[in-house]
């Protein structure tokens, strides 16, 4: 049994509907690339499935705790005024365990060092949030979902702002985290990272959704972007039915 | 030299030893020192400074109809202040969430009626004299009951603050961080308000309603421009309202002018001086940081 799946789920913003009847089984230990135009309903979507959304009918099984679902917002959404330092937003991530009293001990603090170090963040332990490089930011976030544990891990555009770096540490600490087991959904827009890592795509468009093969996806892309060379069509401007479900999901 | 000293001892010391209202006042001003600035500087963070300002209104009518029912009586204006501030906190959020406006809108309109009602209730028991008391304090009617409410206001906030702090902080950076793991951030922001409304009434006694706020936010403003830490901004703030307190009450003592908006302007010079000469962001930094060599950051160059 697979950990989340969406049974018939229709979600609705602000009184208009977004996504209408939409169903699905996300693999555990896959990457799966949430893909879509803007507006097309990702962000809902990733709302309705930690918990923040409550769909209008519809379900999402989640065999995951609260706890143990982790969700990377994108950048902006974060108040970097905010005088806290990386070792501080690290920690934050032991709070399916610490809860608001239990304090830190040393094997939380090991425990956080050897993230930092996988991460390339270390020596950054004491550096206040404000002061780091759009890169260093989002992998002391990917660092808090470390912490974490996470099972369920969702990032919305984890590789916008960042530098080549830190996208290559990102995508290989996601692929080990999913060879692991835990189930990840990236939303994504960048065709090239897009070949790099998902494992299967579930696309939004027109208020529905369909799995399709990553590589169908690709050549979709690239026989468009040959067409429209001097305008450079992006490949979320493709609709439900130019794509051919994929068989496997 | 000692004459120095017997002009140090007569400005500073003595007041404090030969009169009890001042040794009153200064305990209050510290006790007020301690659990305010820390309310100040989560505010300041969260982008709420003028909330503070705003709330500080809306506790007038509560304290008007505790001195219309009970004379000047601190407990009753006390309690008056605090149901009126967390009602118009909770009236401000309901209505917010009702309509979809923003909160600052609907809390600038209750605290305009709030503050309306409140100076038409005392002036319609007592005389301006009453008034200017409720407004601007008088350090003169601290006796043994406001100081025990001042200082049972404090401890209480702080030892809330404590417990609450971690989750406060997260919720400070990254709200959905929060309620991902199942936290209501609306309980935790609840909480806080209710602190701050009640570090205002404990506050009117000494600084008056609308100078209460001053010692929360000014000494929070002012760390701003000596420490990027979070610990440092707290243990900061707490120390300029200290010496605020203590020099504000000083001056108002020889000068002969009210005490509240003495404490206020103290502090206020203390942000004034960091705005022109802080360590972050005042003129004199960025003055400085314009005439530094370039930087160059080692981690976002490093090769791929």
């Amino acid at each position: 049994m697979s950990r989340l799946t969406l049974e018939a789920l229709t979600l609705a913003q602000s009184g208009r509907t977004v996504l209408e009847n939409i169903s699905g089984t996300f693999e555990d230990g896959a990457i799966t690339a949430l893909v879509g135009a803007n507006g097309a309903g990702k962000s809902t979507l990733i709302q309705a499935i930690m918990g923040l959304l409550p769909p209008l009918s519809g379900k999402v099984h989640c065999g995951v705790s609260k706890e143990r679902r982790a969700w990377l917002p994108q950048q902006l959404a974060l108040d970097l005024t905010f005088p806290m330092s990386v070792e501080e937003l690290m920690l934050s991530g032991c709070w399916p365990t610490h809860g608001t009293f239990k304090r830190y001990g040393p094997q939380d603090y090991r425990r956080m060092h050897t993230i930092m170090q996988r991460l390339g963040l270390s020596g950054l332990a004491h550096r206040p949030l404000g002061e780091l490089s759009g890169g260093q930011r989002q992998r002391a976030l990917l660092g808090r979902t470390l912490m974490q544990e996470a099972e369920l891990l969702l990032l919305d555009e984890p590789f916008a702002n960042v530098d080549t770096h830190t996208v290559e540490i990102l995508c290989d600490t996601l692929r080990e985290m999913a060879s692991a087991g835990a189930t990840v959904i990236v939303v994504l827009h960048d065709m090239e990272q897009l070949a790099k890592l998902a494992d299967c795509v579930f696309l939004l468009a027109g208020g529905h959704a369909q799995w399709v093969e990553p590589e169908t996806l690709l050549e979709r892309h690239h026989a468009s972007a040959r067409r429209h060379a001097h305008t450079q069509a992006p490949f979320i401007s493709l609709n439900l039915p130019d794509v051919p479900p994929c068989s496997t999901y | 030299m000692l004459d120095l000293l017997t002009t140090l001892d007569a400005w500073l010391i003595a007041p404090l030893t030969d009169y009890a209202f001042m040794r009153r006042a200064l305990v209050g001003g510290l006790a007020l020192s301690l659990a305010a600035p820390p309310l100040g500087v989560f505010l300041m963070l969260r982008g709420m400074s003028l909330v503070g300002d705003a709330m500080a209104h809306a506790v007038l009518p509560g304290v008007a109809l505790g001195f219309v029912l009970a004379g000047f009586s601190l407990p009753a204006m006390s309690l008056g202040g605090l149901i009126a501030g967390l009602l118009v906190a909770g009236l401000a959020g309901s209505v917010s969430r009702m309509t979809g406006h923003r909160e600052d809108s609907a809390m600038a309109s209750f605290y305009l009626i709030s503050l309306a009602l409140g100076v038409m209730l005392v002036s319609l028991r007592g005389s301006s004299v009453d008034l200017t008391h409720v407004l601007f304090g008088s350090i003169l009617a601290i006796d043994d009951t406001a100081l025990w409410l001042i200082a049972s206001v404090a401890s209480a906030t702080l030892l809330v603050l404590a417990l609450i702090f971690r989750v406060l902080v997260v919720e400070c950076l990254d709200p959905l961080f929060l309620r991902g793991q199942g936290i209501r951030g609306g309980l935790v922001h609840g909480v806080f308000l209710g602190l701050m409304v009640l570090n205002l009434t404990a506050g009117f006694q000494t600084l008056g309603t609308l100078m209460a706020v001053g010692l929360m936010m000014l000494p929070a403003t002012t760390a701003r421009f000596w420490s990027q830490r979070l610990e440092g901004l707290i243990g900061l703030a707490i120390l300029i309202a200290m010496v605020s307190s203590t020099g504000g009450l000083l001056v108002s003592y020889h000068l002969g002018l009210p005490s509240g908006p003495c404490i206020i302007l103290v502090a206020g010079i203390a942000y004034l001086v960091s705005a022109l000469c802080g360590r972050y962001g005042s003129l004199l930094a960025r003055v400085r940081r314009r005439a530094a060599p370039l930087e160059t950051d080692e981690h976002t160059c490093k090769p791929s």
